[in-house]
């Protein structure tokens, strides 16, 4: 059920930029209250795990090493993981980009006759556009995550990584069930909405024979896959069907099965502040009698390989989709994912999504941040996400500034005008001095300004700002110099 | 102990009298001050919005003007912060060791001035009165970039006739962010306004911090809304006594 | 479109290029194991307590916990049998005979199909493991845990877990398994949600009803 007149697009691409998108959001207090909630539940619960786990930095710590020693030999750890999974009864295939993922996954469902696939929850699937290009072929996916089927049924678009439909409330979810689920007298309680949910999915479960999955790790050591979840869907998917199909994007794996032991301790306090989810599995290839009797692996780069040839950047691969760093986010807890137009929205978001694009979209989501570091604090993989901020920044600068249409665009003028302006005292003193007068006429008569132009006028939509003082600093201190020198001399 | 001030070159030229007050402070507690004529900026506003080039004039030119200085004061954590964890970088990008080294020498010398009163000069009562209501916003620098822990509240605690009130939700960002502020103004606006309930809701007299940006930010806000508080710099409450209360400006 | 073995090289390239890593997998094993973990391997707790915490944990999640020495088990299991109200029940199978309590219509797995097992009411099970700290219960899906669909469609799952089963630290459960299993499912607590409103309900899909029988199995001293 989206805004009358917003239809939120999920594609980075063509997305408008972060401080438009927001707009529309920031004027929506029930959608603000619905994220502020969501996000203080969650983060209370994590709160209190982490003061009781005595041990947590020095989980953080571990598991930062163990992503970042994963990600320096991935190309060993890739291999690793495909002869085990391999010997292990599945295959594994290669995608180069999205358009040859959701190719190859295609080509599998085609080889099945399958016209229906039961889906859980992967944000990996949804960043490669796969729902709507099999429903294009023929396909239709049934997701069965509660969140999911709300924004399916709902034609709404993910807005968190961890909990996506935490913008709807319970009685749009209500709405969105009784049309289409043509259930007439549902109320709105959440118990009563969960269990439509589940009798809605009970028959898909035992019936459709494909189920696509994402990965939450790849163990390179067994050739195994886990996939963390609370509902169950995740385990019915990965069960009852004959050909099981995980999509991952390469970065997810670690090197050894015991890493899980750091990595499902981090992440269940991180996404949903539980000492463990309910429910987490682990397999390797194919069990005869045990589950599906196909299973395909599909790695993804997608831009991955890029982003862990850059220094800076390469710790942006570390990530464990917890979403604590938008749950911590004082930006994302006014605006909620939607207005990152990308399905990694948040922090995380702001550094992967432009850079999953080479770059060449998203260039406003880096400055979609106040760099208060709260991210950064909560990060169980400990990924610097202000400093990856910045370097993009400075990404973005180079590209624009090279731009015939920025270099008029008063941010670019005035900053170059200043960096002009710091590089001697006299002329900075100078632009003080001219400034001062040059504001004087914005400076109304209580010493205030109350209105400016341009990019000022960002300012005092909701702030004056004191008119310049006529002494600066520097000058008060000259003047006592020359006051105590005089004093000396005389 | 001598030690220079560096001002910062918003506080220069939109908050002299949180220069002066820090001087008074200083001088009180016998500290023989200088100040370097030729200071300007340390490049964090161009390093925060991308223009990392420019940002690398203005790191050099500190790090040559302080290379002989034993101490240096600043009375702003950002800029505390950008020497802190920006500029190894960029020193490490530039590729000129000397320059590098030379930064390295300096590192230590740079202070904070909630970090050089309690740190260095290892005192906590300044001999301060400043007899109001007063709320302390952490800003995300302090807090997050510098880590200054308990060191402002254990000065305030010193301040005699202020009354001190916590603000709830201390560590959320109240939205200044830089030039955040205005490339994201209406976002930046929002979580001026969720911030501002928190520190209304204070009934303190005055807001306070060691970041000017953030309180002009807040203060702007107060100022445009007629809301019956002010903002004003921690260094003007601890340079203020019986004798010279602070300058607060309306 | 390039063909699958392409990407694969592609892909591997684009990688070996972007971490130049020497190849040498003496040299990855070593930092590999050069990897700080500072972090809480083993616990303090001794049997009983940790006996006693994995309890506590596991009635947080609502579960049904008793506790009884090995001569009262078969006994105790059928007391939880009786007061469930059900009367269908999966036995994996490798179920020990004494366990299949009379009075009861048992389905023995030896590979029963969905639907069939969607007909029963309830499942028991033995475990792998049980971790106190979480909570939680680790099958390996071995002949006494039971294929995975055995723990999956019915709504009541009765679980025996040993005392000398149960370790304090996720990390204690990993350092145990001299072989990494090929199937493993932890579970700690019924399925949940809370997607609606971040209300939390239980029992979306897979069992509402977990019982636990914990098992004195421990030489007393």
């Amino acid at each position: 059920m989206s805004q009358a007149g917003y239809h939120p697009v999920l594609d980075p691409a063509l997305a408008p930029p972060f401080p438009k998108a927001a707009l529309p959001v920031l004027r929506n207090p029930q959608l603000r209250k619905n994220v502020a909630h969501a996000i203080d539940v969650i983060q209370a619960k994590r709160a209190r795990l982490v003061t009781e786990k005595s041990d947590w930095q020095e989980l953080r710590a571990a598991g930062a090493a163990i992503r970042d020693h994963a990600l320096a030999n991935l190309g060993a750890y890739l291999e690793q993981f495909e002869e085990r999974c391999t010997a292990a009864g599945g295959t594994v295939h290669w995608a180069a980009d999205a358009a040859e993922a959701r190719q190859i996954i295609l080509d599998i469902l085609r080889r099945e006759n399958a016209s229906e696939v039961i889906k859980i929850k992967t944000m990996t699937s949804a960043e490669i556009q796969l729902n709507p290009f099999l429903e294009a072929s023929g396909v239709k996916a049934y997701e069965t995550d509660l969140a999911e089927i709300i924004l399916q049924l709902g034609h709404e678009e993910p807005s968190h990584i961890v909990v996506p439909a935490l913008h709807v409330n319970r009685s749009q979810v209500r709405e969105i069930f009784a049309h289409s689920m043509g259930i007439n007298d549902l109320s709105d309680e959440p118990k009563v909405l969960t269990a439509a949910a589940r009798n809605y999915l009970r028959q898909k479960f035992l019936t459709v024979p494909t189920a696509i999955s994402g990965a939450n790790f790849l163990v390179a050591e067994t050739g195994s896959v886990s996939v963390v979840e609370s509902e169950g869907n995740g385990r019915m998917c990965l069960t009852l069907p004959r050909t099981m199909i995980t999509l991952a994007g390469i970065e997810k794996v670690i090197p050894r099965f015991t890493d899980l032991e750091v990595m499902l301790q981090v992440l269940a306090r991180s996404a949903t502040g539980e000492r463990m989810n309910p429910y987490t599995s682990v397999w390797s290839g194919v069990t005869p009698g045990d589950g599906p009797e196909r299973f395909h692996v599909v790695l993804l780069d997608n831009g991955r390989s890029s982003i862990l040839a850059k220094k800076t950047e390469r710790q942006t691969l570390r990530c464990i989709r917890c979403a604590a760093c938008m749950n911590g986010c004082p930006v994302y807890r006014q605006t909620g994912g939607h207005a990152y137009g990308s399905v990694y929205p948040g922090p995380i978001g702001a550094i992967l999504t432009p850079q999953l694009m080479q770059m060449h979209h998203a260039q406003s989501l880096p400055y979609a941040s106040s760099l208060c570091g709260a991210c950064y604090e909560v990060c169980p993989v400990k990924i610097n996400i202000p400093e990856v901020l910045l370097e993009l920044r400075s990404q973005v600068v180079n590209q624009e500034r090279r731009q015939v249409k920025k270099f008029f665009d008063p941010m670019y003028l005035g900053l170059r005008a200043a960096n002009v302006a710091f590089s001697s005292a006299s002329l900075f003193h100078a632009v003080q001095f001219f400034g001062r007068i040059g504001l004087k006429m914005f400076t109304g008569s209580d010493g205030w300004i109350h209105r400016l132009p341009s990019l000022g006028g960002k300012w005092t939509q909701t702030r004056d700002l004191r008119g310049l003082p006529k002494q600066t600093f520097h000058s008060w201190w000259e003047m006592r110099q020359r006051a105590t020198r005089q004093k000396e001399a005389g | 102990m001598r030690a220079s001030l560096f001002i910062t070159c918003y506080n220069d030229t939109l908050y002299p009298e949180t220069g002066r007050a820090v001087v008074r402070l200083l001088e009180r507690l016998g500290v023989e001050l200088d100040f370097h004529p030729k200071q300007t900026c340390c490049g964090q506003m161009h390093a925060n919005t991308g223009f990392r080039g420019e940002a690398f004039c203005q790191a050099k030119r500190f790090v040559r003007m302080y290379q002989d200085t034993d101490v240096i004061i600043i009375p702003s954590s950002s800029c505390v912060a950008m020497i802190r964890d920006q500029y190894p970088g960029l020193f490490e990008e530039l590729g000129n060791e000397e320059l590098r080294r030379q930064f390295v020498a300096l590192l230590p010398r740079v202070y904070e001035l909630s970090e050089f009163l309690t740190d260095k000069l290892q005192v906590e009562d300044v001999g301060a009165y400043f007899p109001h209501r007063v709320t302390y916003h952490a800003s995300c620098h302090g807090l997050r970039g510098i880590h200054l822990g308990d060191r402002p509240f254990r000065l305030m605690s010193k301040v005699r006739g202020m009354e001190q009130v916590s603000l709830a939700n201390l560590d959320r960002c109240c939205g200044f962010g830089g030039t955040f502020s205005v490339k994201n103004g209406e976002v930046s606006s929002a979580m001026l306004a969720v911030k501002l309930q928190d520190v209304m809701a204070t009934r303190a007299e005055f807001c306070t911090a060691l970041d000017n940006s953030c309180l002009m930010h807040l203060g702007g806000a107060m100022h445009r809304q007629y809301a019956g508080m002010k903002t004003i710099h921690l260094a003007q409450i601890l340079a203020s006594t019986e004798a010279e209360p602070a300058e607060t400006m309306s | 479109m390039s063909t699958p073995s392409n990407s694969r090289n592609t892909i591997l390239e684009r990688v070996r290029n972007a971490t130049r890593t020497a190849e040498l997998s003496s040299d990855r094993v070593a930092a590999y194991e050069a990897l700080p973990r500072a972090y809480i391997r083993k616990g303090r707790l001794n049997a009983a307590e940790r006996v006693a915490l994995m309890i506590e944990r596991l009635r947080e999640y609502d579960a049904d916990v008793i506790e009884t020495g090995p001569e009262g088990l078969a006994g105790a299991i059928a007391t939880q049998l009786k007061a469930s109200g059900r009367r269908t029940f999966v036995a994996p199978e490798g179920l020990p005979a004494e366990w299949m309590a009379g009075g009861f219509e048992w389905k023995i797995d030896h590979g029963l199909s969905a639907s069939e097992i969607e007909q029963c009411e309830g499942v028991v099970t033995g475990a792998s493991c049980g971790v106190a700290d979480s909570g939680t219960i680790v099958l390996h899906h071995s002949a006494r845990d039971g294929r995975r669909v055995a723990t999956l469609l019915p709504d009541w799952h009765l679980c025996i877990l040993n005392a000398s089963q149960v370790v304090e630290t996720l990390p204690e459960y990993f350092a145990g398994c001299s072989i990494a299993p090929t199937l493993a499912t932890y579970i700690s607590g019924p399925s949940a949600t809370a997607d609606i409103e971040m209300t939390r309900i239980k029992g979306v899909h897979g069992p509402r009803f977990l019982n636990v029988i914990v098992v004195r199995d421990l030489a007393q001293n």
